[in-house]
Order: structure tokens, then C-alpha cells, then sequence
């Protein structure tokens, strides 16, 4: 058992989900307080201490189904419906196992004992089938890796646990039994049982590699699929992958903000601010007990956020607007523009409702521009330098998202260079790397000189590298 | 001590509160364990209320911790009453003056004030909050830290030695082991996400939006004096909005706010122009009530069509049931 549950251990561990070996510890002293007969209460416990994420459950679930429980349900339903069929007969399978149990025992020696697996088919003793079944499995040296060798290792599983010999034994023990002046009928009854019996423990064999390759799979695809995520490209992701990725830019903007706080928290201490303290010490008598220190101002950036989010860049513009929305608190005011052509702004559209809504709103143009045209950026940042100049003073950053791919339109550079000589910083993130700028119909270095910070940005690592930089 | 994991369920029950086994087996891990028990979960599904059940179940005191953000020791553990101590010197002076009297040296002076430290560095000068409470408690108390999520990561870190060795330290006394280990819940709403160490420490609960046949359950529980047949339509009701995308999604305080709140209307069936009147028990948006309303429509056209598919068939003897169909629309 304790090997099972450290094994079990393991499978949550390669799933991604955090096992520690406290926990494992805490699990097994949990088991030895519970009796573990009640396969709620086991699964209840075994979560309760090794798993301490809601979005973790349904993994978990899964995985227990898979390593514990599924195994055993099918071996009761494929016997089940063994001994079920014989129902159909119209004989009582209990009856008629109680009567070769004393037919057995009157032959004592006549027939030679039974293998264990026949022993344990004949009297139904899950359990033990079970552990034989396991058994045999391990003996075959299972290491399945892709659906085409199911069919191999069954054989192979089959061969170890000897089903075939079972088989034989069995029915030489029904011959043996009509020779010994059983009721013709019950023995034709109970051919027709042991023919059931072998062909559902063919199929619980086959269902158990299937079983396995399954595991070896879950294990596998999350494994893959996390290790990749950081270094993915954004190019190139499915809904699901979007969904995910959605998760690890929440955890990697919860990092920046605890970092953040503790900065912050070294930054406060400033010159000793001689007013409060006296105001505060007046209950001690005027003595000076707690120092109180003047706050430094807090130099929270303003940005500013032109954002591309024509569909070459959509994934790019999706998780940076996530990021900046996440850390809000790190900017004293967040105004967010999108542009494809047009520029439109789509401030209020993030700030109601859910961030994630809002920015799948933001990406379809927001109700403010056109997004089903070719890409424009000298008339976008035209539109900008025309109309919101305004919102760019010395204290703002302005982010600009974008390929710079302009399809040969005029480039407008100007425009950027009076926004770059009013901020504090331009910083341009682009998806494309650095040895494309300007081939083609890039415009980026035409833009390149009134920028400050310009960065490769293809996937989430670079991203929480960039955004980072950011806020610090 | 409890008995067994049925004995625990038994317990809440017996307490009116409905649960399920999972809960049950934590709450019987937790005190076996000894080790402090995070719920998470949505708002209003009975986290805290959970905490106060067990406390009445085990007659243990309760004693609760409310975070919020800013919250820090000197709310939560203890704080130096600085004022006091340097009252006490000032009263104490004059005997000082003359205790120091028959001192030779000032060595001598010294050792003698240091005999008295005690008088200045002990609990007498020392304010005891929650957790200092809970953990110098006579009795074994039952800790609840409610919202813990809206504390700051730093007070989260500090709550580290007192969920893993049920102690403290003071720096003007010395470190304060629990005699009696309290029992100590942690609710979250995973308004941010708790940091893996206090995680590792705690067993964990999820407790979500109760199943339709829980639900109902504990409405008869709670709210006895509802007809059953408004219960039934109550709770699809609230099963149905909770699939729907809301700004706050309702979870069952609300509805035994609703089905009280439709008691009080004297209301035994459920129908359109009630809901639409009481919405505002259950959803607390403008937004979540439009859309609601939506909803509702379609749900009375469906419970219209079923009951119209129904009634030929048990048209001779209208069982509760179509009875209760029939009268939504």
C-alpha cells in the first residue's frame, strides 16, 4: 500500500500539481487514522492533504480514477456480467459455486490443485484477481509508450499470468466433475461460466494496459505541456493553451507584486518626520518611544498602452494587456489605445467587468475601431499625436505593442519622435526578433531611434522579463 | 474527540449544518492531525459557518481573527503597552530612589534594578490579541482566521509559526508554546493566492456551490416551515442562474435568504411576478438581475412545455408535482 501511495505521489508530482514530502507524510498518517475500506473517505483524504489547489481537483480527480478505482471497477463489471449471463441460464451462480466447492472437496486429489488464478476466478475473489492480474503486469515488464502496443503487452500480461493454463485446468476440473455424476445440466452451466470468465479476464487485461498507457500519457502531455509554456511561441497556441497561459501570467504577475510590496516597504523609509512623531509619543509623556518616518512619494509610472492587435499579434496583445491589468496597482493610471488602421481608445472597456472578457473585447476592436483592415501604424500614431498628446507628460511610459509591419505606408516616424521627446520612456515590444527589423516592409527602424527600450517579446518569459523592467 | 468520520457528520448534522463526507473527513483529520485546516471557496457557501458548527460540536471556545489588508502583529498577536510600563516606572520611582539607597556602587545599583526586570518585561504589560489568545487559552480554543487571503503577504508569513508549531514569539519575553493546541480554521475566497508554505502546512478544503439534492436539504433544514414544493423550485431556480455568467454568483446564504425572505411574502409556489420582485435577495447587480430576467423567461417557457408534456398523462390525478409546474407560469 505505502508503495502504491508514494507511487501515486509521484504521478500528481509529474501532473504538475505540488506534492511536498511533508505532505506525503501528512497523507500517510491520515490513512492510519481512517479506515481506508470506505474509497470516499481514502480519496477524501488523500486530497485534503496533498492537494491544496482548487484548480488542482479535477486533475486529481482524474488521476485517482485512473490509478485507483478504475481498475477494480472494471474487473467487478466484466465479472459481473460473467456471472450475470449465467443468471440468464436460470442458475444461481452462488448455488452452483457452493456445489464445486463440495464436489472439491469429496475428489480431494483427484484433480490437481487448482492454480491460484483459477482458484480466485472460479470463487470470484476480486481482490486477489486483482493482485494477480498487477502481478502479472509487472512481471511483463509493461513500458507501453503508444496505442499500437496495447495489443502486445496484453499478450504478453496473459502469458505471465498463464490465463490459458487457468483455462485448461478449469475446464479439465468441469470434465473431472460430469465423470464424478454432476447434473449434466450444471455442467454445461458452468462450461459456459468458465468461458465467460476467461473472456472477461482477457478483456480486464486489455483494459488494464490500456490503463496504463493512459497514465504513462497524462503524465507525459502535462509534463510537456508546462515545461513549454513559458518558451512557447505565441504564434502558435490553441484555445486550451490560451487558457493556461492565462494561468501562468496570473501567477507570474503575483510574483512581480510581492516582490514589489517588499521594494516598496525599503523605499518608505525616508527622513524622520519630527511632527508625527511627537504627535504620536504623546501618550508616552512626550518621550519619543516609536519613530515615525516621512513616506517617500511613491513614483508609480503613468502608462500608456498602443496596442496592435491586428491578428499576426492578437496572442502577444492578449497576455501583455493581462499582465499590465494584473499589476494596475504598480501604475498610478493605465490608458490603453488599440489600433489596426485607426486608433481608438479602450480605457473604459477595461475597467468594468472581467479582465479576461475585457480584453477579448479590446481585441475585437471594442466597439471604437475597424479591425478587418491592413495594418496602418504612421496613421495610428498620426491619430495619436493629433488627439491624445495629451495624456503623454513626463512621469508616462508608453508601451507600444506591434510587428511595425506597416505594408509599405508611410511611416510617419515624426509622430513617435515627439511622443518619445514628451515620456519618460517608449518602450516597443516586438514579436518578431531583432535580425527582421526593417526587412521587408518592417518599419522598425525608422521607429528604432525614438525608442528606449525595443525587445524581441515571443514568448511569456521574455514578456515577465520586459514587464518586469517595467515596474521596478 | 470525535469517533469516526460518521461521527462527525452525524455531529454537524445534529447542529444543522448539511454536509457531505468530504467535509466531514477533514474536519475529523484536523483535530486527529492536529494541523490547521484552509477552506477555500466561493462566497457565501457556509466557510466560516462551518468553523462556528465545529466550535459548538466540540465545545471549544471560538476565538476569530478578521484580515484585512494592513493587518498586522500588533492587531493580531500582542502589543507593548508602553505607556503603562512607563507609568509603573514613574509610580515605582521613589522606591527605586530609596532601594538604590543602600547600594555602594553603581554595580551594585545595576544589580539590584535587575532583579526587579521581571516587574517591567512581563505579561502584565502586554496586550493580548487573537492569536496570543488563542495560543495561552486555558482551554483548547478553536482559532478562526477569516478571510485570510485579504491579509498581506507579509502577515501571511508570520502566521507560519503559529500554524506549524502552535507558538509565538514575543522579543520582550521569550517564545509562548500552546499548552492546549487550538484547533485552527483558515478561510480564503482566493482573492489572491496563498503562498505554498502556509499551504503545505494546512489540510485543505474546497468547498463549492452545493449540489441540487444537498441544497435542498439544507434548506428543509434550515428553513423548515417552506413548502416543499417551493423548496424544489427555489433550488433548480438557483442552480440554473448559477450557470449563468454573473458578476456575483449566488451561493446558499443567498438562497436561505430567498426562501426566508419568501416565507415572510407568505408565498407557497413560486411564479414570475414573485421572483421577479425578490430578485434582489439573491442577486446584488443591476446587471446579474437584467440578465436573470432573461433567463427566467426561458426557464418558465421550458417549465411551461414539460408541464404541457406531463399533464395528458396524469390528467385524471394531478400529482404535487404537476401541480407545482403548472403554477409557475
Amino acid at each position: 500500500m505505502q508503495k502504491k501511495i508514494l507511487e501515486f505521489t509521484n504521478i500528481l508530482r509529474n501532473s504538475g500539481i505540488r506534492v511536498s514530502t511533508a505532505e506525503a507524510i501528512d497523507a500517510f498518517q491520515a490513512l492510519d487514522l481512517l479506515s481506508i475500506g470506505d474509497r470516499e473517505i481514502f480519496k477524501d483524504a488523500l486530497r485534503t492533504t496533498m492537494v491544496k489547489r482548487g484548480e488542482d481537483v479535477p486533475s486529481f480527480d482524474e488521476l485517482f480514477d485512473l490509478y485507483w478505482s478504475g481498475f477494480y471497477d472494471s474487473l467487478r463489471e466484466q465479472f459481473g456480467e460473467a456471472a450475470n449471463r449465467l443468471g440468464d441460464f436460470g442458475i444461481d451462480l452462488e448455488e452452483l459455486l457452493h456445489q464445486i466447492a463440495e464436489m472439491l472437496k469429496n475428489m480431494e486429489g483427484e484433480v490437481g490443485d487448482l492454480s491460484e488464478l483459477a482458484k480466485a476466478m472460479l470463487t470470484a475473489d476480486l481482490n486477489q484477481l486483482e493482485q494477480l492480474i498487477m502481478n502479472a503486469a509487472s512481471a511483463a515488464e509493461i513500458n507501453i509508450e503508444n496505442f499500437l502496443q496495447i495489443g502486445f503487452f496484453s499478450r504478453r500480461t496473459l502469458e505471465q499470468l498463464n490465463l490459458d493454463g487457468a483455462g485448461d485446468e478449469m475446464r479439465d476440473l468441469a470434465s473431472a466433475l460430469e465423470q464424478a455424476g454432476m447434473d449434466p445440466e450444471q455442467v454445461a452451466a458452468l462450461r459456459e461460466l468458465i468461458d465467460g470468465l476467461m473472456e472477461a479476464a482477457r478483456k480486464v487485461v486489455r483494459n488494464f494496459t490500456e490503463r496504463e498507457l493512459q497514465k504513462q500519457n497524462h503524465d507525459y502531455m502535462e509534463k510537456f505541456r508546462r515545461e513549454t509554456l513559458l518558451e512557447k511561441s505565441f504564434y502558435h497556441l490553441s484555445e486550451e493553451e490560451i487558457r493556461r497561459m492565462r494561468e501562468v501570467v496570473e501567477r507570474l504577475a503575483q510574483k512581480i507584486k510581492n516582490i514589489l510590496s517588499i521594494r516598496r516597504r525599503r523605499l518608505n523609509k525616508g527622513k524622520l518626520d519630527l511632527h508625527q512623531t511627537l504627535r504620536r509619543n504623546m501618550p508616552h509623556g512626550g518621550i519619543p518611544f516609536e519613530l515615525v518616518f516621512k513616506q517617500r512619494k511613491k513614483d508609480r509610472p503613468k502608462l500608456v498602452i498602443l496596442c496592435d492587435v491586428s491578428s499576426s499579434v492578437a496572442n502577444v496583445s492578449r497576455f501583455m494587456l493581462q499582465f499590465c491589468y494584473s499589476l494596475q496597482e504598480a501604475f498610478s493610471k493605465i490608458r490603453c489605445f488599440v489600433f489596426v488602421s485607426e486608433l481608438g481608445e479602450v480605457t473604459h472597456v477595461m475597467q468594468e467587468g472581467d479582465i479576461n472578457e475585457a480584453i477579448e473585447d479590446a481585441l475585437e476592436g471594442g466597439d471604437v475601431i475597424n479591425v478587418y483592415t491592413r495594418s496602418n501604424f504612421g496613421y495610428a500614431f498620426h491619430h495619436f499625436w493629433q488627439n491624445h498628446l495629451a495624456a503623454v507628460d513626463n512621469k508616462t511610459t508608453v508601451l507600444i505593442l506591434g510587428d511595425a509591419r506597416n505594408n509599405y505606408n508611410d511611416p510617419r516616424a515624426w509622430c513617435l519622435r515627439d511622443v518619445f521627446n514628451k515620456a519618460k520612456n517608449v518602450v516597443w515590444l516586438n514579436p518578431e526578433s531583432p535580425s527582421a527589423w526593417g526587412f521587408g516592409d518592417s518599419v522598425m527602424d525608422k521607429y528604432r531611434p525614438y525608442v528606449d527600450i525595443a525587445e524581441e517579446v515571443r514568448n511569456l518569459r521574455q514578456l515577465a522579463g520586459v514587464i518586469d523592467k517595467l515596474v521596478l | 474527540m470525535f469517533k469516526s468520520v460518521d461521527h462527525v457528520q452525524e455531529a454537524l448534522i445534529g447542529q444543522q449544518y448539511i454536509c457531505d463526507k468530504n467535509i466531514a473527513t477533514v474536519v475529523f483529520l484536523a483535530e486527529q492531525l492536529e494541523k490547521p485546516v484552509l477552506i477555500e471557496g466561493p462566497a457565501g457557501v457556509g466557510k466560516t459557518e462551518l468553523a462556528k458548527v465545529v466550535s459548538s460540536v466540540t465545545k471549544r471556545r471560538m476565538i476569530r481573527l478578521q484580515c484585512y489588508e494592513g493587518l498586522d502583529e500588533a492587531k493580531a498577536l500582542y502589543e507593548w503597552e508602553y505607556s503603562k510600563q512607563l507609568l509603573y516606572t514613574q509610580i515605582l520611582k521613589d522606591r527605586f530612589t530609596s532601594l538604590m539607597d543602600s547600594a555602594q556602587t553603581i554595580r551594585e545599583a545595576a544589580e539590584l534594578v535587575g532583579k526587579e526586570d521581571s516587574v517591567f518585561f512581563s505579561d502584565n504589560f502586554l496586550v493580548a490579541r487573537p492569536l496570543l489568545h488563542a495560543i495561552t487559552s486555558d482551554d483548547a480554543p478553536l482559532l478562526l482566521i477569516d478571510e485570510v487571503d485579504k491579509s498581506d503577504p507579509e502577515f501571511e508569513a508570520f502566521l507560519l509559526e503559529v500554524l506549524s508549531d502552535y507558538q509565538v514569539t514575543v522579543p520582550e519575553i521569550g517564545t509562548i508554546v500552546a499548552t492546549h493546541k487550538p484547533l485552527v480554521f483558515l478561510t480564503s475566497n482566493n482573492a489572491r493566492e496563498m503562498s505554498d508554505a502556509l499551504k503545505r502546512r494546512c489540510i485543505h478544503l474546497y468547498i463549492d456551490y452545493p449540489t441540487e439534492e444537498l441544497e435542498a436539504r439544507i434548506l428543509k433544514t434550515k428553513v423548515p416551515d417552506a413548502a416543499e414544493d417551493l423548496i424544489d423550485d427555489l433550488v433548480q431556480m438557483m442552480q440554473r442562474l448559477r450557470q449563468l455568467d454573473l458578476k456575483k454568483t449566488p451561493s446558499i446564504s443567498e438562497t436561505l435568504d430567498w426562501a426566508r425572505a419568501l416565507l415572510a411574502l407568505n408565498a407557497t409556489v413560486l411564479d414570475e411576478d414573485l421572483v421577479n420582485q425578490t430578485f434582489n435577495v439573491i442577486l446584488k447587480y443591476e446587471g446579474d438581475v437584467r440578465k436573470a430576467q432573461g433567463e427566467l423567461g426561458k426557464l418558465l417557457e421550458k417549465k411551461t412545455a414539460e408541464a404541457k408534456v406531463e399533464a395528458p398523462s396524469q390528467a385524471e390525478a394531478p400529482t404535487p408535482a404537476t401541480v407545482k409546474k403548472g403554477a409557475l407560469h
